[in-house]
């Protein structure tokens, strides 16, 4: 029997592997607590202004058995709605998190822990990407109550639903670590994150608009994503569906490099 | 008198001294108030007008734009009144609301968090006035809010009949009615995410459930009965009056309620501040 009187060794250095799955996990869990914490502001308050939406828009334009696409004006609105309430609160989650952190200045306890650019990049993202997910499934289940709802093709529900809050996280990201201020962050959410969201095709089809607006329309991203899940609800689409789904991932990919650079090089986070 | 020696009038003071006198008010401290409702509360707003004024502007004008690009063949919401000539009052009106809400409220919490209310209620200012600086300044800030958009949405809507009185009288007593409710609601809040459950739970819900999207007649009977009771209602009515010269509620109705509103709201915020609620260690 081996029996050591006394060791000498000090603590030992984790090991840590390829991935850091345990720094993943932590940072992940910290940004989903973040705002599970205040959940009646991040997740209660969102689903009763999208139900109101609903409301208001249904009595205001939808009189008379109007249809949009072919389905009942409500059928067509309550998609956009859900894609709506997850664009804001993805890009809310993820800019708020890294500006509040650089304003108060303890980012540094995300700098310093043992993880990469690439795992700081997905540990935020996918914080996000839940409060996204778990704010549009709440407001997609409200709507199912007052709204029929007819799903077409699960599956370009949850691409677009993942997608679009994926990139609405990246941009929140992206956007979060460029403001120094918080007029810098809301200026980014009122001049570019409302107004590409509400031009998308949320409230209308876009065969409504001059001839001339439609092919700008098409150079929205987030068009597609508004439309290709709407397409999984309704099964009609505006655009093409093919060219969504490409776009969507390109576009994420593209986001996902830029917030990998600025966390490999620190831009604007570290000294 | 009797005992003192008494010292030659004429002797100077080796050295002269003028004493510092606090600046003499009378009933009213209007340089204080002054101070209150401009240096602290206004031109704060103004300091970050990206923010706070074009903010709601481009919020508003998308709104409108949406109603106007995708409803255009929606025809008309009232006799004689075109959606978008219906709408852009409302829009304008929930921009002066929720300004002036999210002014006052977000202040005095934010004041609150910090601890800098303390300058406030260390300054020789009486409750009233205090109450009147938070709340004159947010309802001008929601005025001044509310004027742009309605400038920018002039642009897109014919404003052909306009009633200067009842605009003005309605949009004066909403900014003031969302300043009070927001002084209240500063004070209640504790946190940031009771300010936002107030905002979330009541105040949204008033702004969009009044009819400034929808005419009443719209309504399915059910809640025709029950939106009566918002008293946001009779204020987007009356402003819209202002702007297409018919309404659906009482305009005297409206502004008696507009006004008691006022008067209770201001009392209850007065009594508030007199008693120093959740401020006064």
């Amino acid at each position: 029997m081996e029996h050591q009187s006394l060791s000498l060794a000090g603590p030992r250095v984790r090991q840590i592997g390829r991935v850091n799955g345990r720094g993943l996990w932590t940072l992940y869990m910290k940004e989903v607590r973040r705002f599970l914490n205040v959940f009646t502001q991040t997740l209660l308050a969102p689903m009763v202004t999208t139900l109101l939406f609903l409301a208001i828009f249904t009595l205001a334009l939808g009189g008379g058995g109007r249809e949009v696409g072919g389905v009942p004006f409500a059928s067509f609105l309550a998609p956009g709605l859900v894609m709506m309430a997850i664009v804001q609160n993805a890009f809310a989650n993820t800019s708020s998190s890294l500006v509040i952190a650089k304003v108060q200045g303890n980012i540094v306890d995300v700098l310093m822990p043992p993880l990469s650019a690439g795992e700081l990049t997905l540990g935020i993202a996918a914080g996000g990407v839940t409060r996204g997910l778990m704010v549009g499934l709440a407001v997609g289940l409200g709507m199912w109550v007052f709204v029929p709802v007819t799903i077409h093709n699960p599956l370009f529900i949850l691409y677009h639903g993942v997608m679009a809050a994926l990139m609405l996280s990246l941009l929140g990201m992206i956007g979060g670590i460029w403001s120094e201020k918080f007029d810098h962050i809301a200026a980014v959410t009122n001049f570019v994150i409302t107004p590409f969201s509400f031009l998308s095709g949320t409230f209308y089809s876009i065969e409504r608009l001059p001839q001339a607006w439609q092919v700008v329309a098409h150079f929205n991203p987030f068009f597609y994503m508004i439309d290709g899940f709407r397409y999984g609800f309704i099964g009609h689409a505006d655009g093409s569906l093919l060219l969504g789904v490409a776009v969507m991932a390109g576009f994420n990919l593209f986001l996902w490099a830029v917030t990998y650079r600025m966390f490999a090089t620190g831009y604007r986070l570290k000294p | 008198m009797s005992g003192a020696p008494q010292r030659a009038a004429a002797a100077p003071p080796l050295l002269a001294f003028r004493a510092w006198q606090p600046t003499a008010f009378g009933a009213v401290n209007w340089r204080g108030l002054w101070a209150l409702y401009y240096g602290y509360g206004v031109s704060r707003f103004l300091r970050f007008g990206l923010e706070t004024l074009a903010g709601p502007l481009v919020s508003s004008l998308l709104f409108l734009l949406v109603f106007v690009v995708g409803q255009r063949d929606l025809g008309e919401m009232l006799p004689g009144v075109g959606l978008t000539e219906f709408i852009a009052p409302g829009i304008v009106l929930y921009a002066v609301a929720y300004t002036a809400f999210q002014n006052s409220a977000a202040m005095i919490v934010m004041d609150k968090m910090e601890g800098t209310i303390a300058d406030v209620q260390m300054a020789p200012l009486s409750p009233l006035e205090v109450m009147a600086g938070f709340a004159l300044s947010a309802a001008t800030c929601g005025l001044a809010s509310g004027s742009l958009v309605a400038i920018g949405t002039a642009l897109f809507v014919d404003y052909s009949y306009f009633d200067a009185t009842l605009v003005l009288g309605f949009a004066v007593a909403t900014a003031l009615l969302f300043a009070l409710l927001g002084t209240i609601a500063g004070l209640w809040a504790e946190r940031w995410d009771h300010y936002g459950a107030v905002e979330g739970f009541v105040i949204v819900p008033l702004g969009l459930l009044s009819g400034t999207f929808f005419s009443v007649v719209r309504l399915p009977e059910v809640f025709r009965d029950w939106i009566y009771f918002n008293p946001v209602l009779y204020a987007v009515d009356g402003f819209r009056a202002g702007f297409i010269g018919q309404a659906e509620t009482s305009l005297v109705l409206g502004g008696t309620l507009l006004a008691a509103l006022n008067l209770i709201l201001a009392l209850l915020a007065w009594r508030l501040f007199t008693a120093g609620y959740k401020i006064r260690p």
